[in-house]
């Protein structure tokens, strides 16, 4: 919204500030200037001010709101231009309302003998301040009451249109020509005014050609009207119109606001294009806004401020901005005015006083006081915070990519029974799905690097993966790690994720070959990762690809770790000063089984009382087998009861 | 034993000594001549046996030729060992590599949220996070956006299932699910990825990162959120970062806040970078909207909140002089392999 400093003055008439200061002010209520021009405007030197109007202030996109908060915040008088009341004439306009529900008002006069010449330069550079060709007396009347007042008007030729003039929902019209000669297709649900055989606007967006003011006008009927904002808008979007009208209309406009703006434009027409009223004013207005009666602590605006903000102090800006002070038995109630429709709540009213009174009175260089409460950080933010420390020591890098993904990649990547989650609306429509691995992202990632030459591409990203089951959608945190190498080797790489387990705590760490295999993988060399019984992830060597890189990858459920580390309690010490009895056996293994399994059962089948540790010292590989040194460490026994025990337990006794 | 024969036996070790090269000489020659079968050693052995007249010349003779058999023995040994020893040193010698090791890297969002958590954590606050697919629900309505207000067009949003799933527009709906899940007094920060449905160029994406902020507590006040701001813009930003609080509208807040920075760059005067206004707009703010604490079922009269929501691709763009938002999400970024930031 722009708006003169000239315009505010002659509103505001005992303002002395200067236009900036104007304009910082405004800004510190809720208005910020994002323009400040010097303008010439009826030969005198002016400032336009550019200023960002509050969603919930429908009544800003106006000059006379603009001063009214002007004055508030200078304690003076708003001195708002009287208007003539409208010349008495009995004669009914032929005006139907069949949108009732999506109509909130209508104002409608008719008028004769207009001449619609050329505007005035005032007017005319006035219409430049907004962006506004020009278009013609009449017209820019209509756009110069707009931007006092802040209602839209429209202006229909009379003698063209036939019939009766109604405001109805489209159910007939296919498109409709706009004043500025485009055509527009209408979908057949559009609020629109029409007559007898056209459409003549779509009803608080824009007029039709069909009835448009040309120079030859001489009989007009003005409207002015409130709809149902949400019609409105969603009208404005599916067609891909905005203007100025469907701007203020989209937002709260109070409808008992449209009879002043009525009067200042008939006022305005008659004054300059000549012409008398010829009917009656035609007025639809069902249900009567009426302002909200808050009862008001006068406390509160120092309690949510924080600072002090004296009663007297609140009451005078209370009725600056015009609000109605009812002081009874010791109660406070006040009543906005009913252009304030964004203030229903005491909470709205303290805004008011705080944002008049200042918010650069409230002191920023206080330390906060602010009460000791329970931490209540969940373990999965403070795990994924460790596992960033643990990854970037072992050399990793951290990335970040897109949660959602093209076609097609969530089939290369995924290995879990959930269905795909597609985006029904993204404007980024090549990216449709919701990734179900990290991978993909990784991948995109090392192939960057690789295309500029980055010579070791370790590399780690946290996020969310998603899927869809029983028809519920689900995500959970995720890790992924990927290592691309020309000469490491995928036994090299499982050391550092699970070295990555066992610094977060995990002892019991199998691998199993993976049911689920995402596609991406080498099918031989793609196992599941499995804690204390849990599958926790995944690790996997990719297929071959024209890089001739090894690529490596394992993924992590963070939300599921996290759950099974609240249950751990290990205890990874000993004092060297007791006895440890290490003992060796060798066991072979056909190829196809896995160690894994074997000790699985093992720890089934043995007493654990007085192991310390079991662990695989030495693999050797043979014809068609594999042979396994198994260590085994004894606690608290004197060799030979060690020794009987790894006999026993490994049947050894024969040998 | 004659004089003759010690000389000789003298004149012998000498020989040997000097054509000793390794330890394993000197050693076999130990045994040869030291030993308790070697020769010296015999000889020492026989000056019991000699005759009384003897044993007092002969004796001497003998016990200066082994005293001078050691010495010419001990110094050959030393000569050799020692050579032996640099020998090895060098041999054995390791020098520095000059090739810098790879390092890992936090990504610089991270980083940031690191930084602005560690304050908070110092302040006494929680860390939370929430579900990305989110309910129109949590995402608008216990934020007090209803269904139709104007608010909503601010913000372009990706649907899963409209309308009631879709993708989260801002962290406001971790402080829903918060303020629904906990009973007060809490406060918390949210870091996370939000999702708006933009094209994706230099400047915008449809996925960002913000930072969420909420107390609620039984007196907390605007006071305290612009000094909390005022604490965070001081570590991000420098004790000489000047700030300006705004009225401003966000439906969730009732009073609403906008916390300014004055421009870095032009320090006030107006540049391309603040659009020409020396200020730069650093998120939204307010006391929580009695309706979303009502919501949440909160006892207005008892406990009062305030909240704060940062847009953090921006501070880190600024940051690390990054200059195209996609960098952040892309695989445009690249790390040094050796180097990475201070940690203090």
């Amino acid at each position: 919204m722009k708006v003169l400093y000239s315009e505010i003055k002659e509103l505001v008439p005992g303002l002395k500030a200067a236009p900036k200061e104007v304009g910082e002010a405004l800004t510190l209520t809720g208005f910020m200037m994002d323009g400040f021009t010097e303008v010439t405007y009826k030969g005198k030197k002016d400032y336009l001010l550019s200023l960002e109007i509050r969603q919930n202030r429908a009544d800003c996109l106006s000059v006379i709101g603009i001063a009214q908060e002007v004055a508030a915040y200078y304690n003076l008088k708003l001195s708002i231009p009287t208007v003539k009341p409208i010349a008495k004439n009995t004669k009914k306009l032929d005006i139907k309302i069949e949108a009732k529900k999506e109509t909130r008002r209508v104002l409608a006069i008719k008028l004769d003998d207009v001449k619609n010449i050329e505007s005035p330069e005032w007017l005319k550079d006035y219409m430049s301040f907004y962006g506004l060709n020009s278009a013609g007396l009449l017209v820019d009347l209509s756009n110069y009451v707009m931007m006092a007042t802040g209602y839209p008007s429209h202006l229909i030729d009379y003698d063209k249109t036939e019939g009766s003039i109604c405001w109805s929902i489209n159910n007939n019209f296919k498109e409709i020509t706009t004043l500025l000669g485009s055509v527009t297709k209408l979908n057949n649900n559009e609020i629109i005014i029409r007559d007898n055989n056209n459409v003549l606007a779509l009803a608080g967006i824009i007029g039709g050609k069909t009835d448009s003011i040309d120079i030859n006008t001489k009989s007009i009927v003005v409207e002015i009207a409130i709809y149902d904002r949400s019609i409105i808008r969603k009208n404005s979007r599916s067609l891909s119109i905005t203007t100025e009208a469907s701007r203020r209309l989209e937002k709260d406009l109070d409808p008992n606001g449209a009879d002043y703006a009525m009067k200042m434009l008939i006022s305005l027409i008659l004054k300059y294009t000549g012409g008398k009223v010829s009917s009656s004013l035609f007025s639809y207005y069902p249900k009567k806004y009426i302002a909200p009666k808050i009862q008001f602590d006068k406390e509160l605006p120092s309690k949510l401020a924080g600072i002090e903000i004296s009663p007297k102090d609140t009451l005078k800006i209370l009725k600056g901005l015009n609000f109605k002070v009812i002081s009874k038995n010791n109660k406070l109630t006040i009543i906005p005015p009913t252009s304030r429709m964004d203030v229903a709540l005491p909470e709205d009213l303290a805004e008011e006083v705080i944002r008049i009174y200042g918010y650069d009175r409230i002191p920023t260089n206080e330390t906060p006081c602010l009460e000791i409460v329970k931490n209540i950080t969940p373990k999965n933010i403070v795990l994924a915070e460790k596992i960033r420390d643990i990854l970037t020591s072992l050399g990793f890098d951290e990335t970040l990519s897109w949660p959602l993904t093209q076609k097609g990649i969530n089939d290369k990547f995924n290995y879990s029974d959930l269905k795909e989650i597609t985006t029904q609306n993204s404007v980024n429509d090549l990216f449709p799905h919701l990734r179900q691995s990290i991978a993909a992202g990784l991948l995109n990632q090392m192939t960057e690097y690789f295309k500029k030459g980055v010579e070791y591409i370790d590399i780690f990203e946290i996020g969310k993966v998603f899927g869809e089951k029983d028809k519920n959608y689900l995500e959970h945190e995720s890790l992924g790690i990927l290592s691309a190498t020309k000469n490491n080797t995928l036994p090299q790489f499982k050391d550092k994720t699970e070295s990555l387990l066992r610094l977060i705590g995990f002892e019991d760490v199998k691998y199993f070959k993976s049911n689920l295999k995402p596609n991406i993988s080498n099918p031989e060399s793609c196992w599941d990762i499995f804690v204390n019984n849990q599958n926790i992830g995944i690790i996997y060597k990719l297929s071959p690809s024209e890089t001739k890189l090894n690529i490596y990858f394992a993924e992590f459920d963070i939300e599921k770790i996290t759950k099974m580390l609240t249950k751990i309690d290990n205890n990874p010490v000993v004092e060297l000063t007791q006895k440890l009895i290490p003992l060796d056996v060798n066991i072979e293994l056909d190829e196809k089984n896995s160690i894994f399994e074997y000790l699985d059962n093992l720890e089934k089948k043995i007493n654990k009382k007085n192991i310390w540790s079991i662990n695989i010292a030495d693999i050797y590989q043979m014809k068609g087998k594999k042979r396994y040194t198994l260590r085994v460490t004894y606690e608290e026994l004197s060799d030979k009861e060690a020794k009987e025990i790894h006999l026993k337990t490994f049947g050894l006794n024969n040998v | 034993m004659t004089e003759e024969q010690v000389k000789i036996l003298l004149e012998e070790l000498k020989t040997d000594l000097q054509s000793a090269e390794s330890s394993a000489a000197i050693t076999k020659l130990w045994h040869k001549y030291f030993s308790d079968t070697g020769s010296f050693k015999l000889l020492i052995k026989k000056i019991k046996d000699l005759p009384a007249e003897e044993k007092k010349t002969t004796a001497l003779i003998i016990q200066q030729a082994y005293k001078e058999a050691q010495d010419l023995f001990t110094e050959k040994e030393k000569s050799i060992k020692g050579g032996e020893l640099s020998g090895n040193i060098k041999s054995q010698s390791e020098n520095i590599n000059p090739i810098a090791p790879k390092i890992g890297h936090l990504h610089p969002i991270s980083k940031t949220i690191r930084e602005m958590n560690e304050l908070f954590v110092s302040m006494g606050f929680s860390i939370m996070d929430g579900p990305e697919i989110e309910t129109d629900e949590f995402c608008f309505q216990r934020l007090n956006v209803p269904a139709d207000h104007p608010a909503r067009d601010m913000q372009d949003t990706i649907y899963i299932k409209e309308p009631d799933f879709l993708l989260r527009t801002q962290t406001s709906s971790i402080e829903a699910q918060v303020l629904a899940k906990y009973k007060p007094p809490f406060k918390i920060v949210c870091p996370g990825k939000s999702y708006r449905n933009e094209s994706v160029n230099k400047s915008n994406h449809f996925v960002f990162h913000q930072y969420q902020g909420v107390v609620v507590t039984e007196k907390a006040n605007m006071k305290d959120l612009f000094g909390t701001f005022q604490v965070l813009f001081k570590k991000m930003y420098g004790e000489d970062v000047v700030t300006r609080y705004r009225n401003k509208y966000y439906p969730e807040v009732e009073p609403g806040v906008g916390p300014d920075m004055q421009c870095f760059n032009c320090h006030g005067k107006g540049c391309p970078l603040c659009k020409g206004v020396g200020w730069i707009e650093m998120g939204g703010a307010g006391i929580i909207h009695p309706n979303v604490m009502k919501m949440a079922g909160i006892d207005t009269k008892k406990y009062v909140g305030f909240a704060f929501g940062l847009g953090l691709d921006r501070w880190v763009m600024a940051k690390y002089k990054i200059t195209d938002i996609r960098t952040l999400l892309g695989g445009n970024l690249g790390y040094k392999y050796y180097e990475n930031e201070s940690i203090i």
